[in-house]
């Protein structure tokens, strides 16, 4: 899309990547080169380079693949989301499936960049994804209704803390992703519902982020109704 | 598994195994609810047991509370002697012992005299028995005083005097039928002012040969006397009447199951026995006199046909012939009877005829036991316990012939009047171990049913296992099936064009670049495919778009998205989703391929009995029928094939402004074939 023509105004965005895979790897750095606002903080190629890495200063924007060599990057997510909570995390994925993307959002992330993308869209994503916005697919949309449907059913799970409570989703936040499940894209629904492309955007942040504390709270009620945790 | 065994399986049969368990646990219900089972298990037999018990002990009681003290006299010492006489000539009103002539012979009490048949004498002469009991140390009576005794032996009148007094008579018309099993109970209506008894005189009438016998007798108080009479009245008559009634009770139930059972003849042999032990025992019960001969031969026969009979059920339990005993059996029978028929040529009814008869009759009874007995020790448990049954039976009548003879002392009981008592014992435990058995056999069949069904029921849900085991593998291996063909036309194919086209050096490396896209679009299809849309055609779309829009973009076409709800697809499986997915993307690729479309328009809308996809786009047309003629329609006829596998329908409207491409899907479809 459109390149700033001055890096000046835009604030720098700094981001790491996870990823045994060289290709994509360098694929990124490509895509980054060109651009002023976005610069390359940390590579790591397993998993447990990714955990290390998380020792090290934050950044905005942490890429992960999730089929590393030595483990699931599943596990440097959780990590991150523990030790960079500013930090916006990426799975890298090479189809956008639903088990692959809904696993990785539970977890704690907040979006996913398809490893075939073109150079410009990569960059759009990470831009996107570093200011707050996340991306969906129709059948991500339907699985995410799916499972709050699910919680709606259940009754929230009581909590500890009201941070860890179960949340429903709002009406907006609803029809935002009944319209994606149709077939609209982000840019349609904000004509449609009277929004900015990138309010929509950050609604789906927020269903992630819903999501990823709904998964956590469902976590801790199903162990305590086994019993492993007590209170 | 037999073949009968399919009758078991009728609905019914099957129906009513529940049926028996609901009733089985509605019973504590319909009993006291509250009250445990063990309890009546418990409570009935002993309640049943201390009734029993409360009985004899009462009765007991009632006969040692009237127990004769010093109020009742035991007279065990007589004289007696014997005198000729016509026959049963009667006798005075009263007589004067001092009259008879002074020939008394001292004796003790009982008193049996043996039959001795004076040679010579005139055959319808009888004789006397005189026996006179001295009475002293009496005490005075004011009460009513009796005298009792266990019998008095005669086949003639007798007669009592009391002080010279004639106080009691008894078969004057001939010897009783019971007479033997007869207790002697005398009442003595005594007046104030009479003396006490001195003296008692019996007269007995008998014939020569007859063995007449006098039990010691008790002088005393009526009401210390009654009990030990009724007792014994009761025991040797009253108890084995009810018993020969029960046995013919049971040979009627026999009778009627034989009726219902007629290739079992054992329950009419058995009917048979018991018919004949009945009148066999009559003479033990009946108070009538045996006035005719007739029925002392059937009495006499009786045993002769019982034993026959015996023989026979025997035979028929064991399931041995005998032949020559059974024809021995049958032969000495009809001899007998025909030998003590009361006709002109047949031998006399004297003692000694009767003696040795029953003699025969006892040496029957024991070979009909033993052999019996040898014979179904190993094969017939019912057999054996006949056996032991008759045996018993043999050795109460061998009692019976020894006190009719006088071999014992004649105060004895007559025990064969119990045989049918021992009969119906054992014939009962017969019927209840039949009984008791076909009850367990139900039960076992019933159980052996049950385990059949379970049986059964295991296999069918075995065999549902295996189905659904062989059903999944054929899903899996349909779906291999799917996947294997289209990686082998789309993306094999177009991988090994362009392996050559690079090897031959014919392509540039963005059309290389390009025909990798292309790959990488038809495996996203395959996997979109196999996302779980859940019968919504919508989403299936809305995938596809997402999909598509990076190449839209490059393109630069606009997309107008124009699409309704559409009602769910049942039949939509990954199969279906990935024709449905291939023949819109190919329908957007030849747009963008082929025409100089800039505005491209996708709507979905119900039509019909089915839905329909439209896309329409704005570029120059093309003439479809020159496009499916050419070598190049390739791509229009794969739409056509997919959309009929689907049972679905593809057209094409084109024209100068643009093309309408309709895809119609059915809403309902007919289960696809294999």
């Amino acid at each position: 899309m459109e390149l700033p023509a001055t890096g000046q105004q835009l604030p720098l965005i700094h981001v790491a990547i996870v990823e045994d895979d060289l290709g994509f790897r360098q694929a990124l750095t490509d895509a980054i080169e060109g651009t002023q606002d976005i610069r390359l903080a940390g590579i790591a190629g397993t998993r447990a380079e990714g955990l290390n890495l998380l020792h090290e200063a934050p950044t905005d924007v942490l890429l992960v693949d999730l089929g590393l060599p030595d483990g699931s990057g599943i596990d440097v997510i959780k990590a991150a989301v523990q030790q960079w909570p500013s930090c916006s995390i990426m799975v890298a994925t090479n189809f956008g499936d639903e088990t692959h993307v809904i696993r990785s959002i539970e977890a704690g992330a907040s979006g996913y960049l398809l490893k075939d993308s073109t150079p410009a869209r990569i960059v759009d994503e990470i831009r996107s994804v570093a200011s707050g916005g996340s991306p969906i697919s129709p059948i991500i949309a339907r699985q995410v209704l799916a499972r709050f449907r699910q919680i709606k059913t259940r009754g929230p799970a009581q909590s500890t803390t009201p941070d860890e409570t179960a949340q429903l989703l709002s009406g907006r936040e609803k029809e935002v992703l009944e319209l994606i499940t149709k077939g609209f894209t982000a840019n349609e629904i904000a004509k449609l519902m009277s929004l900015s492309p990138f309010t929509v955007r950050s609604f789906v942040r927020r269903i992630y982020t819903k999501l990823n504390v709904t998964s956590k709270a469902e976590a801790i009620y199903e162990a305590r109704n086994q019993g492993i945790l007590d209170g | 598994m037999k073949p009968g065994i399919r009758g078991f399986w009728t609905a019914s049969s099957i129906q009513r195994l529940p049926s028996d368990d609901a009733l089985i646990e509605k019973k504590p219900y319909r009993l006291l609810k509250y009250v445990p089972s063990w309890f009546f298990a418990v409570a009935a037999p002993v309640f049943s047991v201390a009734l029993l018990v409360a009985l004899g002990a009462s009765l007991s009681l009632a006969t040692s509370g009237t127990r004769c003290s010093e109020e009742c006299l035991h007279l065990t010492r007589a004289h007696w002697q014997e005198a000729e006489t016509t026959r049963f000539s009667p006798a005075p009103v009263s007589l004067d012992s001092r009259s008879l002539p002074d020939a008394w012979h001292d004796t003790a009490l009982p008193l049996a005299i043996p039959a001795q048949a004076t040679p010579g004498a005139n055959a319808d002469a009888g004789r006397i028995t005189w026996v006179r009991l001295p009475v002293s140390g009496h005490p005075s009576a004011a009460k009513s005083l009796a005298l009792y005794g266990v019998r008095l032996k005669t086949d003639g009148p007798i007669d009592i005097y009391v002080n010279g007094k004639l106080v009691y008579r008894a078969q004057q018309q001939g010897q009783q039928w019971s007479s033997l099993f007869t207790p002697l109970w005398v009442s003595l209506e005594q007046g104030t002012g009479d003396a006490p008894v001195r003296e008692i005189l019996i007269r007995l009438e008998h014939t020569q040969q007859y063995p007449v016998a006098v039990s010691s007798l008790w002088l005393g108080q009526a009401d210390a006397l009654r009990s030990r009479y009724e007792i014994r009245q009761w025991l040797q008559r009253g108890l084995p009447g009810m018993l020969n009634a029960a046995f013919l009770a049971v040979g009627i139930f026999g009778l009627f199951v034989w009726f219902r059972r007629r290739h079992e003849p054992g329950y009419l042999l058995f009917f048979n026995l018991s018919v004949i032990a009945f009148v066999a025992h009559l003479h033990y019960y009946v108070d009538l006199p045996i006035a005719n001969d007739w029925l002392g031969w059937l009495v006499l026969n009786s045993l002769c046909w019982l034993l026959t009979v015996t023989h026979f059920f025997l035979r028929h339990l064991h399931g041995r012939p005998l032949r020559w005993l059974s024809r021995g059996m049958v032969a000495a029978t009809l001899l007998i009877g025909v030998a003590t028929a009361p006709l002109p040529w047949a031998l006399p009814n004297t003692q000694f005829v009767l003696a040795v008869v029953y003699a025969i009759e006892l040496l029957m009874a024991l070979v009909v036991s033993v052999l019996g007995g040898v014979c179904s020790w190993r094969s017939s448990r019912e057999g054996r316990l006949v056996v032991v049954g008759i045996a018993i039976c043999v050795l109460l009548g061998a009692s019976d012939w020894m006190m009719h003879n006088n071999v014992v002392s004649i105060e004895g009981w007559f025990l064969g009047a119990y045989t049918n008592g021992v009969a119906f014992i054992f014939f009962g435990l017969l019927m209840y171990r039949r009984y008791v058995g076909a009850i367990e056999e139900v039960e076992r069949v019933n159980a052996s049913l049950a385990e059949r069904l379970r049986a059964r029921e295991a296999e069918l849900e075995q065999s549902h296992q295996r189905l659904r085991e062989i059903e999944q593998r054929q899903l899996l291996s349909d779906e291999r099936q799917r996947l294997m063909q289209d990686m082998h036309d789309g993306l094999g194919s177009t991988l090994i064009s362009a392996i050559r086209s690079v090897e031959q050096g014919r392509m540039r490396d963005t059309e290389v670049s390009q025909i990798l896209k292309d790959c990488m679009d038809d495996l996203k299809l395959a996997i979109d495919s196999m996302e779980p849309v859940e019968a919504d055609l919508l989403l299936l779309l809305a995938t596809l778009r997402f999909r598509l829009e990076p190449r839209m973009e490059g393109a630069d076409v606009a997309l107008t998205w124009d699409v309704r709800e559409l009602p769910a697809l049942d039949w939509l499986d990954p199969s279906s989703a990935l024709n449905i997915l291939r023949i819109v993307q190919e329908s957007v690729a030849n747009i963008l391929r082929h025409t100089r479309a800039t505005v491209i328009r996708m709507a979905t809308d119900v039509e019909g009995s089915g839905v329909q996809v439209v896309i329409e786009d704005n570029g120059q047309g093309f003439d479809v029928a020159t496009a499916f003629a050419r070598g190049n329609g390739r791509g229009l006829r794969n739409q056509q094939r997919r959309a009929q596998a689907i049972g679905g329908s593809v057209a094409w409207v084109s024209g100068e402004t643009g093309t309408r491409f309709t895809l119609w899907l059915p809403r309902q479809r007919a289960a696809p074939a294999a």
